[in-house]
């Protein structure tokens, strides 16, 4: 019944994650993120002056831009750029800078699968980089589903493509407070228990589904650990720049 | 309209003149002689055609695709090749996203002009049926990081990029012979593209009265500089292109000493792409041979055989040459305690890998292979731990850390 995945993964098992914090030296954040052979590279500018023509001045707007490896920007783009600022706009603090513009570039250097969930942690980590307020990093999980029932966590791209089904999610990652433990137990279990994004392909019964998200959610305070040292030890160990 | 403003830089007058005074005696701002370039460092990603050139703080990354098309009608035996720039926004806050503005288009038709007008890479090796089908190559260059000089970084890319790039062989089949089949890389070996020779190109920017010649200019000092010439040539002394559009004027001996000293800089380029990709192809090659055992291996699934099979699958994407010569110990004890099915010399790979991870961390080209090293040290790991979640992801701190400022430093 067990799948055989290549390189010996477990069903439940992830790709090494890294992350390198300021990459590029005009923007204002950089960062890129790879899991396993997947690569992208995001970067940020902002807070800009002014909010775009249909947007809410009393709060920070943002803007993506996807840019794919090869080819010209499409639909699956767009709908990407799209995805990518509603599941910002629910981790920035965007009453800090009202009516300013955000800027988002996401560079896709390679895509072995887990596109969007590298792309996010990119995204986190060029905004942590930038400076940019925000009130949780967001981690991100992408979930298949085989033919004969199984889960597989973090599929690659030839998995991706067997599957049946799949589906990304996206979870507020675990939020380390430097507020004494007041709060209770039950407050932090609600953060972990929101999804602040879900992005099915192809056919899932419902408890498959829940099953998935289940799977991910287990995965968040890992994920969400690793993230936030290699943030951590980049800013301890860094000299600054030179031009 | 304000954004724009707000977005766009502007240099402040005490930087121009400290720029220019400074050049007066020989003296630029990060302490390079005029006629140096700055550090280049040429890397390749994980599939073929995939190329990233940092020059100073630029950064371009290049890549390559191929594509079956019908051939053009004044040239049906001819395949084509097509360049795109794609000046991002994340490379300067003034790019934007969209239409592509002039820069944009001048630096893709001095690329453009300087491989395919020259003649670089061979098109008629690309045509497969006269009148019918063609390869295109299409080149995707990204303008990541505007650190000033973008034109030769952006050209360095495309070279870099074609050099490594392999189409998958094709054949004629079908009844009448006219149906052409493509064969994936596993069935057959890709093909690398014909490149004659290497256009290079030269950036020299003119600043001040005393026509003051720099090359390489960085990004402050292309904002003080009063005209750009590029020359693109390569190392037979031909010149392939040359560009300057408008600007201050310079005279012809001048011009004649830039294409001088061009050449010479040119054949110092053209040494240092070729190594890098030399360096490349060996280590896909000896990735190559360990690849076939993959598809023998994939269904079995005894304990031992599976060891077998993560274990070898994880040696094929991250042998590192470097370490070879350290390994003859850990050969022999690999090769006796596992019952060797496959050839010797592929059972290499999974014990020195193993306890070597941190060696082949160090050069900085392996930091898109340590990723998979890992993946090798997990799945032995990992089938030998209890399955959990927590296990799932593996922190491998250390390992990341040392990519971590190998990757900076670069």
């Amino acid at each position: 019944m067990d799948i055989e995945r290549a390189g010996g993964r477990g069903a439940n098992q992830l790709r090494p994650i890294d992350c390198f914090r300021d990459v590029l030296s005009r923007a204002h954040g950089s960062a890129s993120c790879s899991q396993g052979e997947t690569r992208v590279l995001a970067a940020v500018f902002g807070p800009k002056a002014g909010t775009k023509k249909n947007e809410n001045p009393e709060k920070a707007c943002i803007e993506v831009i996807w840019k794919p490896k090869t080819g010209q920007i499409g639909k699956t783009e767009k709908e990407l750029e799209m995805i990518l600022k509603r599941t910002l706009q629910n981790i920035c603090l965007l009453s800090v800078h009202p009516n300013t513009t955000t800027s988002i570039i996401v560079q896709v250097v390679h895509d072995d699968g887990s596109l969007l969930p590298c792309a996010i942690h990119a995204t986190c980590a060029a905004l942590v980089d930038a400076g940019i307020p925000l009130k949780s990093l967001a981690v991100s999980l992408c979930c298949c589903l085989t033919e004969s029932g199984q889960i597989l966590l973090d599929p690659s791209k030839l998995e991706e493509q067997k599957m049946k089904a799949f589906v990304c999610l996206v979870f507020p990652s675990s939020v380390n407070s430097v507020l004494p433990e007041e709060s209770t137990p039950a407050t932090t279990k609600s953060t972990e228990q929101e999804i602040i994004t879900s992005l099915t392909h192809g056919v899932m019964t419902v408890d498959d589904y829940f099953h998935c998200v289940e799977q991910g959610r287990a995965a968040v305070a890992p994920l969400s650990n690793i993230l936030k040292k290699k943030m951590r030890s980049q800013s301890a160990g860094k000299s600054s720049k030179a031009a | 309209m304000e954004q724009r403003f707000a977005n766009s830089w502007r240099m402040t007058v005490n930087e121009k003149k400290f720029i220019q005074t400074a050049l007066l005696s020989d003296l630029r701002t990060d302490g390079r002689g005029p006629f140096d370039y700055r550090n280049l460092t040429i890397q390749f990603g994980s599939e073929d055609g995939s190329s990233e050139v940092q020059l100073g703080q630029t950064r371009v990354m290049g890549f390559v695709t191929s594509q079956l098309v019908q051939p053009y009608r004044d040239r049906p035996n001819e395949g084509t090749l097509a360049i795109f720039t794609e000046f991002s926004p994340m490379a300067d806050p003034s790019f934007e996203a969209g239409r592509p503005g002039e820069s944009a288009l001048e630096l893709g038709r001095i690329v453009d002009r300087g491989l395919r007008e020259s003649r670089a890479v061979d098109t008629e090796s690309l045509c497969v049926i006269a009148g019918k089908w063609v390869w295109s190559v299409r080149i995707d260059l990204h303008i990541l990081d505007n650190g000033g000089n973008l034109v030769d970084a952006a050209n360095i890319a495309a070279l870099a990029a074609l050099l490594t790039f392999r189409r998958p062989e094709c054949t004629l089949g079908g009844e009448d012979g006219q149906e052409v089949i493509i064969h994936p890389p596993e069935v057959r070996e890709p093909l690398s593209l014909i490149v004659h020779h290497l256009p290079i190109a030269v950036t020299f920017a003119f600043m001040g009265d005393q026509s003051i010649v720099i090359i390489d200019p960085s990004h402050i000092e292309e904002a003080v500089m009063g005209g750009k010439l590029t020359a693109t040539l390569n190392t037979n002394g031909d010149v392939c292109a040359i560009q300057k559009a408008g600007g201050e004027g310079v005279m012809q001996s001048v011009v004649m000493q830039c294409l001088r000293i061009a050449s010479v800089k040119a054949a110092d380029i053209t040494g240092k792409i070729k190594k890098a990709v030399e360096l490349y192809k060996t280590s896909r090659d000896l990735k190559k041979i360990k690849r076939h055992p993959d598809s023998e291996v994939e269904s079995h699934s005894s304990k031992k055989e599976e060891r077998k099979h993560k274990a070898v699958i994880a040696g094929t994407s991250s042998w590192d040459p470097y370490s070879k010569a350290a390994d003859a110990d850990e050969l022999k004890a690999g090769l006796a305690s596992q019952a060797v099915a496959t050839p010797d010399e592929k059972m290499d790979a999974i014990q020195p890998e193993k306890q070597q991870l941190n060696v082949m961390d160090e050069s900085p080209r392996d930091a898109d292979l340590s990723p998979s090293l890992s993946v090798a040290a997990e799945a032995g790991e990992g089938k030998n731990k209890a399955k959990s979640l927590l296990d799932a992801v593996k922190p491998k701190h250390k390992r990341k850390k040392t990519n971590l400022s190998n990757s900076d430093g670069s």
